[in-house]
């Protein structure tokens, strides 16, 4: 597992895949205020990427990798 | 011709493949003249789908997608649901000079170059354009692809990048500024509108990666969809974003990397006028024009090119014929000129030029375009370019640029109408030239070189008497002696020309059998069977024609056998059978026969479905379906027009198939049979003469003349005394091998007085023989040996004698009938 669910924070870590997406869709909309840590994150499969915008999810940090952040930082950003 | 490919398999496709080209071709051809033509219809389709099923075998994406589109094409033509039109064949006939294209471009560099894959998606649209709207059919799901998704895609309708340049707008003004810097250094950047396909998540596509992974990336979006879905009703497998993309890659490097979704990218030139402020003039002050406000005046360069579009779209307009895209040659004059002049500042002018283009448009003639352009030609070098004089260094060039782009681009644009048109004039695939290295030769000609050797072979015999002549009636024993010695040398060459022109006829197999490995994994692949492939008697040989026409039924048998034979893992598992399935192909040789069987341990045919179907198609009539049994039902499957898939796949359930194989099987006199047990698995067995040139035949002797039986009949040879025989009533019998056996003898069945002589020992000479499962003896004189001979049909007068199928010139010239069992029995 590339993503560590705690009690209301999601950390993802290096690649998450396509696999989780249903299992990450699952975990938000039980939670609807929990946050997500992308820190560590390498890159997402876009059907990740599409259940954080959807769920309109709070990133609580941003990618370190700059050019992922770019790319998602304008699609998450509203979760804030 | 420089090199060729070194995989067999490949040069085989690339043969195969030129033939079916050739016969396409041909067929759509006769198709104009009788465009209802079920057959022909028929059998174009099946060459189509046979290309693209063995385009499959190699990663031609580029290939497959329009074969597949053509094939889609015909399949609705077939079906009745499209007429047949000039139109549609013209299409066709481009789409497979294109695939001919390919197919020498392979032949050369074994591969397809990255930029054919737009290619093949025009062509592949074009072909598409000609369906009917395809929602609702299920005869070609793949059809829904690229243009039933446009309708239903919420991204595609916000920003449609296909209608002229893309919005450049959304790029942040640094990035922007860094290109338009990089474009006037002459660099080539392109946007990329990178829609993916709702369900891109199942084909293993990670669209974001693709995006990232873009080569010569310099900036990228991703397009959400408004609204966004709420959660409960979001879909986590169907993608809903888009990207725009703006990269400086070469093109090339960038289809290579869009080369499997070419339908869902498009891929523009970035024109530096677009750079300049987004989408137009009209768009606020960017930076670059802000921070401008030098004055500047005209190089003679930036003149030189707007007289130079001018010029060009002035000769344009002059042109005389009026060919089908004239309408969309009117289209890009009137546009040139209307960035034209919006280049220079002058927007107002846009109304006149849309007048004058409509104009020209209804009436047929350009002279109003025309007088607009000869009236503004001072106009806009002059006024203009001196309005665009005052803007800054930056924009000045970038316009100058833009100008001289659209002006050269001219020629591509004109050529796209033209394609657009469905006419791909300079790509006939006769233009290519290469001269493939395998020589062929007509049938005939090599059927007549081997009568001639036949001939030779008879001939030569007459030397041996010719010495005998010598000898005993001219006393000349040294000439007699020589002839002998010229005899054995002409003997052993025409026994090796012989030898060589069967050589030339006979081939392994193998050749038909070596591409199963490779199908079987990819079929296996594709639908996630587990499936082990043992193929035996790789080396059993056979003549050309046979293995030839061997190729296409084993596709097919195999391909059904994958997908309709053999179960899923899960499946087989839970019936206690091992997980991996097993698909045996086994050649050997029988006698003078060639048998072929293809055994799957899978799900066996049910026979009730195959009535169910048939009956459904209404190929058997409610009172068949009462009467038949199991296993004529499971023949039924050899039917035209059954096909017992639910979907149809590129694999199979066209109901193109079964039918096909034994019509291709019983061209060649050979028989197919099919046991299936359900549950248990399928066995078919394909059962084909070992060369249609030579036939092995029994020489047997009756009152003094020689007959020959051919060796498909002959059981065995025995010698029964008189005292055995018994007659019972008018018939005589004998037991063999504990068996009644009924005889007849050949003077009854042939008319001929007299009767069978017996031995010295009083036993009589019977040769067993049957036809289908009937066995009798035939009473005859003597057996002689068994020789291999070209059998030739009886002409003329004699054809009439159904009791000989044929005859044959012995070593002695003496002719040898050959008896026809069947009709004497």
């Amino acid at each position: 597992m590339s993503i560590e669910f705690k009690k209301n924070r999601a950390i993802f870590r290096d690649e998450v895949s396509v696999e989780e997406a249903e299992g990450l869709l699952e975990w938000l909309q039980n939670r609807p205020s929990a946050k997500a840590d992308l820190s560590a994150l390498s890159h997402l499969h876009t059907a990740n990427l599409q259940v954080l915008m959807i769920a309109k999810t709070i990133i609580s940090s941003w990618p370190k990798d700059a050019e992922l952040r770019a790319w998602v930082e304008p699609l998450l950003k509203s979760g804030e | 011709m420089n090199s060729l490919p070194t995989n067999p398999l490949l040069e085989q496709f690339l043969s195969e493949s030129r033939d079916l080209l050739e016969s396409t071709g041909k067929k759509l051809m006769q198709l104009e003249e009788v465009p209802n033509d079920q057959d022909i219809l028929n059998e174009l389709f099946r060459c189509v789908h046979t290309l693209k099923g063995n385009s499959g075998l190699f990663t031609f994406p580029e290939m497959t997608r329009v074969l597949h589109a053509g094939e889609d094409l015909l399949g609705m033509v077939r079906s009745g649901n499209l007429t047949y039109s000039r139109e549609l064949a013209d299409r066709l006939l481009d789409a497979m000079d294109f695939v001919g294209v390919l197919c020498s471009e392979i032949e050369t560099t074994e591969k397809i170059d990255a930029s054919r894959a737009s290619e093949s998606q025009q062509m592949t649209e074009a072909l598409r354009m000609l369906m009917p709207s395809l929602t609702s059919s299920d005869d070609a799901p793949m059809a829904a692809g690229p243009n039933g998704r446009v309708a239903n895609d919420p991204i595609r309708t916000v920003d449609d990048p296909g209608s002229g340049p893309p919005s450049l707008r959304s790029i942040p003004d640094a990035v922007r500024i860094a290109a338009l810097e990089q474009c006037r250094q002459g660099d080539q950047l392109y946007w990329i509108a990178y829609r993916p396909q709702r369900e891109c998540f199942f084909h293993g596509d990670d669209p974001l990666n693709s995006a990232r992974q873009t080569p010569g990336l310099m900036w990228g979006r991703v397009l959400a969809p408004e609204p966004l879905p709420s959660l409960t009703e979001f879909d986590t497998y169907s993608c809903l974003i888009g990207f725009d993309l703006l990269a400086d890659a070469p093109r090339e490097e960038l289809d290579q990397h869009y080369r499997y979704l070419p339908d869902q990218v498009e891929i523009t030139t970035v024109r530096p006028m677009w750079l300049v402020s987004g989408q137009g003039v009209e768009d606020g002050p960017s930076k670059a024009s802000s921070a401008a406000n030098r004055t500047r005046s005209l190089s003679d360069a930036d003149e030189d090119a707007f007289n130079k579009i001018l010029a060009a779209q002035r000769q344009i307009l002059l042109l005389e014929d009026r060919p089908a895209w004239h309408a969309g040659r009117l289209k890009s004059v009137a546009d040139v000129l209307t960035n034209l002049s919006q280049a220079v500042g002058e927007t107002s002018t846009r109304t006149d030029i849309l007048a004058a283009f409509e104009d020209a448009s209804a009436t047929d003639h350009n002279t109003l375009l025309l007088a607009w352009l000869d009236g503004h030609k001072n106009m806009q070098s002059n006024a203009g370019l001196q309005r665009l004089a005052g803007a800054n260094d930056e924009i000045a060039i970038a316009y100058a640029e833009a100008a001289a782009d659209t002006g050269s681009s001219l020629e591509i644009d004109a050529g796209k109408v033209a394609a657009d048109d469905g006419l791909k004039f300079c790509r006939r695939a006769e233009d290519t030239g290469n001269v493939p290295r395998s020589l062929k030769v007509d049938q005939a000609k090599i059927d007549r070189l081997m009568n001639l050797i036949g001939e030779l072979l008879v001939e030569k015999n007459a030397l041996p008497y010719l010495a005998q002549r010598a000898e005993v009636q001219f006393g000349n024993r040294e000439l007699s002696r020589e002839i002998r010695g010229q005899y054995s040398v002409i003997n052993r060459i025409a026994d090796e020309m012989q030898d060589a022109i069967m050589q030339v006829r006979m081939m392994a197999v193998s050749f038909v059998f070596q591409r199963f490995p490779r199908l079987v994994r990819d079929i296996s692949r594709k639908l996630g069977k587990e499936v082990q492939l043992v193929l035996e008697g790789e080396q059993t040989e056979a003549d050309k024609n046979i293995i030839e026409s061997l190729a296409d039924p084993l596709i097919h048998i195999v391909r059904n056998s994958l997908d309709h034979g053999l179960e899923m893992p899960e499946v087989r598992r839970a019936r206690g059978k091992p997980e991996t399935g097993r698909l045996t192909i086994r050649a050997a040789q029988q006698a003078d026969r060639v048998v072929i069987e293809i055994i799957d341990d899978g799900n066996g045919i049910d026979p009730a479905i195959i009535k169910r179907k048939a009956y459904e198609k209404g190929l058997i009539d409610e009172a068949t379906l009462e009467r038949i049994g199991d296993q004529e039902a499971v023949n039924l499957i050899f039917a035209a027009g059954l096909s017992t898939a639910e979907v149809v796949s590129d694999l199979s359930g066209r109901g193109v198939g079964m039918d096909v194989v034994r019509s291709a099987v019983e061209k060649i006199n050979g028989t197919v049979e099919i046991e299936s047990e359900v549950g248990k698995g399928t066995s078919i067995r394909i059962s084909l003469p070992l060369s249609m040139a030579v036939t092995q035949v029994m020489v047997i002797e009756f009152d003094g003349q020689l007959f020959g039986v051919p060796m498909d009949n002959v059981v065995e040879t025995v010698r029964v005394p008189r005292s055995e025989i018994r007659a019972i009533k008018q018939s005589l019998t004998a037991v063999l091998r504990g068996r009644i056996v009924p005889l007849k003898a050949l003077n009854t069945l042939l008319g001929i007085p007299s009767i069978p002589t017996p031995n010295a020992n009083d036993e009589l000479a019977i040769l067993l023989v049957q036809t289908g499962s009937e066995v009798f003896g035939l009473m005859v004189d003597g057996f002689k040996e068994t020789i291999g001979l070209i059998q030739k049909p009886l002409g003329g007068f004699l054809s009439g004698l159904s009791a000989y199928s044929g005859s044959a010139l012995m070593g002695d010239g003496s002719v040898l009938m050959i008896l026809n069992i069947r009709e004497i029995a």
